[in-house]
């Protein structure tokens, strides 16, 4: 099931200069139930608002207060230009979807549903490639445990692998973390096997 | 004014959805008449029949635009048609003036909106529909976004309820072959079903469900009615006979809405045209826009488009579907909920009503007024 998206109550920030677009993208957000500012400087990293609506055309690096690509907020790009440097720079600031100039009433609300979603997306995506990130650097640790495992109890791989893992179950924390305690020399593993 | 002001009027006359196109323009006919018939002068109709070819929306609103100088259209049916106009009313700074209900979620600055949307019918219907048949109901839509989105509307607040979704069809516009859905609602025995199909395949559909309920009282309307938000007066005659007797419709005018307005508005459409028996909420509806386009039009003293939205949304118009105000946030306006049950005699009985509702096209919750409580007249 597909909730209906209702942006009632949020912050939105347009970053541009003010002319028709920008007075047609403020209406149309007041009845989204959207509060929105308009600048022409670059964004406050503290006090972030909900979403950020950027003129990609004329905007420039410093507008934005987060590095290349890696966008704090939901971005939605202005867009006139077909230019590709002016899309890339669109993308840099983590845009991910396009209100095109001159703006008509009925592309924004879409590019917001949009932008939100992705923004959504990849927030999910790299929090998941952290997590595996950590999980493989710490690959080493948990073969150590094993081997140590192994020679300690006189137990083979597998049997070694299984105890790392039900113990770390039990006390519900992941198996990397078990493994580093254990080869710590902590207790971890006393009251299992 | 100077120069006699061109309305433009754009429907289809035949075609799946003809009915309402006819009665469009019927409406349409008759709020020039009684204006003229009122003295009125310098306002002129002119027509345009696209025969349901979607893409003749665009050339018919083209030539009303360009050849005939109408800076005000009124009309299209369907969505579908009402999206192909929108760009090119956009490009020359015209008005569209729609007046059926549809899916929401658009508050274009060139449309007017005398037409509700689900906040105004869809919503309504199903808060009178679930604590009385109960929420597992299932679902039939015409195989476009109107059918579409107000399915997915209704399942998302059907689920949020606590129902279920007991199934969920779509057909082509002119598709007729009903037998599977059927089988499947006997299968499946809902609470009620919510018809979003539109013409032809709605009517059969109505036939096929009524011959199951003459072997299974199970699926008669008491026990299992059929509700939706766009089934006319001008339709039921397409119905085989007495096939959709105590279904129900969600409209905001029926023509047996017993007010002092709607007598006197009925019995001047009678005197006009003495074959119209029964007027649709199609009728009236191209009746109350181009009436209130008129009027702003008189009122602005010339037929420019953005005059126009200010004027008409400025104040209050009396209407035959009450007074109107139009939100000029949304363009939209205040509609009453009335809710339907199609009689024997080949109309409707209005069993519950609820005073104007505002129009929230993008169900932010912030448009809508407290909800009075329903209340229902019989």
């Amino acid at each position: 099931m597909i909730n209906t998206p209702n942006f009632a109550g949020w912050r939105a920030t347009i970053l541009a200069e003010e002319d028709g677009n920008t007075d047609r993208l403020r209406r149309q957000l007041a009845l989204l139930g959207v509060s929105a500012s308009l600048q022409w400087l670059p964004l406050s990293p503290i006090d972030l608002p909900d979403l950020v609506i950027v003129d990609a055309d004329r905007g420039w690096d410093e507008l934005l207060p987060w590095p290349e690509g890696k966008p704090a907020r939901p971005v939605a790009a202005l867009l006139g230009s077909e230019a590709p440097g002016r899309i890339a720079w669109a993308i840099g600031c983590g845009a991910s979807a396009i209100i095109p100039k001159p703006v008509s009433a009925s592309a924004i609300y879409p590019a917001l549903v949009l932008a939100v979603a992705s923004h959504q997306q990849r927030m999910e995506a790299d929090a998941r490639v952290a997590k595996l990130e950590e999980r493989l650097r710490l690959l080493p640790v948990v073969f150590a445990a094993i081997n140590r495992l192994k020679t300690e109890r006189q137990i083979d791989d597998e049997e070694a692998y299984r105890l790392l893992r039900e113990c770390a179950m039990e006390r519900r924390m992941p198996m990397e973390q078990l493994a580093a305690l254990f080869l710590g020399g902590s207790k971890a593993l006393k009251d299992v096997g | 004014m100077r120069d006699t002001a061109k309305i433009g009027i754009l429907y289809s006359t035949t075609g799946p959805y003809g009915a309402l196109g006819r009665d469009g323009w019927a409406g349409a006919e008759c709020a020039l008449h009684d204006w003229q018939a009122a003295g009125g002068e310098g306002v002129e109709l002119v027509f345009f029949d696209a025969h349901a070819d979607l893409s003749a929306y665009l050339e018919g609103a083209r030539s009303l635009i360009r050849d005939h100088g109408c800076r005000n259209i009124v009309g299209t049916i369907t969505s579908s048609a009402r999206k192909e106009v929108i760009p090119l009313v956009e490009k020359h700074d015209g008005l569209l003036w729609y007046m059926c209900p549809y899916e929401g979620f658009e508050a274009n600055e060139n449309v007017i909106y005398i037409a509700g949307c689900p906040n105004q019918h869809l919503i309504p219907l199903l808060d009178h529909l679930m604590p009385r048949h109960g929420n597992r109901p299932y679902l039939l839509g015409a195989n476009y976004v109107w059918g579409w989105e107000t399915n997915r509307l209704a399942r998302e607040l059907i689920t949020k309820a606590g129902g279920q979704i007991l199934g969920e069809r779509y057909l082509p516009l002119e598709e007729t072959a009903v037998e599977r859905i059927i089988a499947d609602i006997a299968e499946k025995r809902p609470s009620f079903i919510l018809n979003n199909l539109i013409g032809p395949s709605s009517y059969a559909f109505l036939a096929a469900l009524r011959r199951l309920g003459e072997q299974n009282p199970a699926f008669l309307p008491e026990n299992c009615p059929v509700a939706s938000c766009d089934l006319t007066e001008c339709e039921l005659s397409d119905i085989e006979k007495g096939a959709a007797v105590g279904q129900l419709c969600a409209l905001p005018y029926f023509d047996s809405l017993d007010t002092a307005e709607n007598r006197a508005f009925k019995a001047r459409v009678q005197a006009w045209r003495p074959e119209i028996t029964h007027i649709s909420s199609i009728f009236a509806s191209a009746y109350a826009a181009v009436t209130l386009c008129i009027a702003a039009i008189q009122s602005c003293g010339s037929d420019e488009p953005m005059a126009i939205r200010r004027e008409v949304t400025s104040r209050t118009w009396p209407s035959v579907l009450g007074d109107l105000v139009i939100d000029p946030a949304t363009n939209h306006s205040a509609l009453p909920f009335h809710l339907g049950r199609i009689n024997a005699e080949g109309g409707f009985d209005v069993i519950a009503s609820r005073p104007a509702i505002v129009a929230d096209p993008y169900l932010t919750g912030e448009r809508a007024r407290p909800a009075p409580s329903l209340r229902v007249v019989s």
